[in-house]
């Protein structure tokens, strides 16, 4: 299980999210590259239609593989109340054969993306990640270097922290007062309600490059 | 790691397999000098496609997800007509779950004890469907410590079996067990020896397993 939250920022203000990020995570940033293939079940393959994705991490030289399930939100009049999405996360690496094992298996390409970034890996009442990355697709099939990003100026940053069915509220909670330290900059709500980009990132985002985030906003 | 040959029982013609003989082939691994260790099992379970509208010709017929206790937090996939073989974290067990695309079947144990014999372990182990003790056949792992390269191994593992075959011959048993190398090439394998090469193996020997039964009815 996990918790998250998604929103989206003006390339022009990542410096600024980074500076901010790093005085409030203490910890580096590391860069981030990912190959994300998202299959589809084939007609009446399965009890019901399914989706997988396969992440390929290529900031490592050998490149590893990760198969993702993500399941459904979280329902019920609690989960609604909350602030973050609460759904299903299950992963598992793989050898590098995997994607041929899962077209053999009867799953279909649906589509591919490439993320690049950075991301944070830290503790704050909670162990959260925070990613920032430009969504680029491929013209070419698993053209990664010659990817174009789907939304030119705009960056995804995405906010998630394992939970269990014992923990998600705390861990609801802390992603919630994290986030509330990124609004000057962005919005982050549960994911498939998009917010735009906020009026307030413009200044905030010169306040913070003027003195490297020491200022409390 | 270290190399290892997977064995199975072949009975002699109009014989079958019974806990006699595994009395009698732990007896020979003692009478070799054998020390006895500990318990191991393995696991595979066969996995068949679940089809919405019946009809499904382009999907494999099934495939085998292995357990080894070598590996215990990995879990093995192999859909061996097309010679592929899968090394995935135990969690794939779960995200197969979650997809309801395949669904397990059967679910075959192998079973026994393990033995030290100077550099080589042996392990000898009952095959049982899952809660039942319906013996299915005997399995023989042969693990030669000190080397990890298949082919620079070959000598000295035919000399063991040559040692053994003959140690076995004295008490006249109605069978003998029979090293069937699988085409480790076609797998993508090479000659230094991983847990995928032991999964391959339990495949090979859970094919020959079903044809001797099926060449008995």
């Amino acid at each position: 299980m996990e918790c998250v939250v998604q929103g989206i920022i003006e390339t022009q203000h990542v410096e600024a999210l980074e500076i901010l990020l790093q005085g409030l995570c203490g910890v580096r940033r590391e860069p981030l590259k990912v190959h994300e293939i998202c299959l589809k079940s084939g007609p009446n393959l399965g009890a019901v239609p399914s989706e997988v994705r396969l992440i390929c991490n290529l900031e490592q030289t050998e490149p590893t593989w990760t198969v993702r399930f993500v399941g459904g939100a979280m329902r019920g009049a609690g989960a609604e109340q909350l602030s973050v999405l609460v759904r299903t996360v299950i992963e598992s690496k793989a050898s590098k054969n995997v994607l041929r094992l899962f077209y053999a298996l009867g799953y279909k390409l649906d589509h591919e993306l490439l993320r690049v970034g950075f991301a944070f890996h830290f503790q704050r009442g909670t162990q959260m990640t925070v990613t920032v990355s430009s969504v680029n697709k491929m013209p070419q099939l698993h053209n990664t270097d010659e990817a174009v990003p789907v939304t030119p100026g705009i960056q995804l940053v995405e906010v998630t922290a394992p939970a269990s069915s014992e923990t998600y509220t705390e861990v609801a909670s802390a992603v919630s007062s994290f986030c509330e330290y990124l609004a000057p900059l962005l919005h982050l709500s549960k994911p498939g309600i998009s917010t735009g980009v906020v009026p307030t990132a413009a200044a905030a985002a010169a306040s913070l490059m003027s003195d490297g985030g020491g200022t409390t906003l | 790691m270290p190399l290892k040959w997977v064995l199975h029982w072949q009975p002699n013609a109009g014989t079958t397999v019974n806990s006699q003989i595994i009395n009698e082939v732990t007896q020979v691994v003692e009478s070799i000098n054998g020390i006895k260790e500990g318990r191991w099992k393995a696991t595979i379970t066969f996995y068949k496609p679940l089809l919405r509208a019946g009809f499904g010709g382009e999907y494999p017929r099934d495939f085998l997800g292995i357990a080894l206790p070598e590996q215990p937090n990995k879990y093995y996939l192999i859909i061996r007509p097309l010679r592929i073989v899968l090394e995935a974290d135990s969690t794939i067990t779960m995200i197969m779950e979650k997809l309801q695309s395949y669904k397990q079947r059967v679910s075959l144990n192998f079973e026994g004890f393990q033995y030290q014999l100077g550099d080589f372990q042996l392990r000898v182990g009952k095959v049982l469907p899952n809660q039942s003790e319906n013996l299915r056949g005997i399995v023989m792992e042969v693990e030669y410590l000190p080397i990890s390269s298949m082919e620079k191994a070959r000598q000295i593992m035919e000399e063991f079996m040559t040692i053994w075959d003959q140690a076995v011959l004295k008490r006249a048993l109605p069978g003998h067990f029979v090293h069937m190398e699988p085409n480790f090439g076609e797998f993508g394998l090479g000659d230094q020896y991983t847990s995928q090469h032991t999964a391959v193996q339990y495949a090979a020997v859970m094919a020959q397993l079903i044809a001797t039964v099926q060449g008995r009815n």
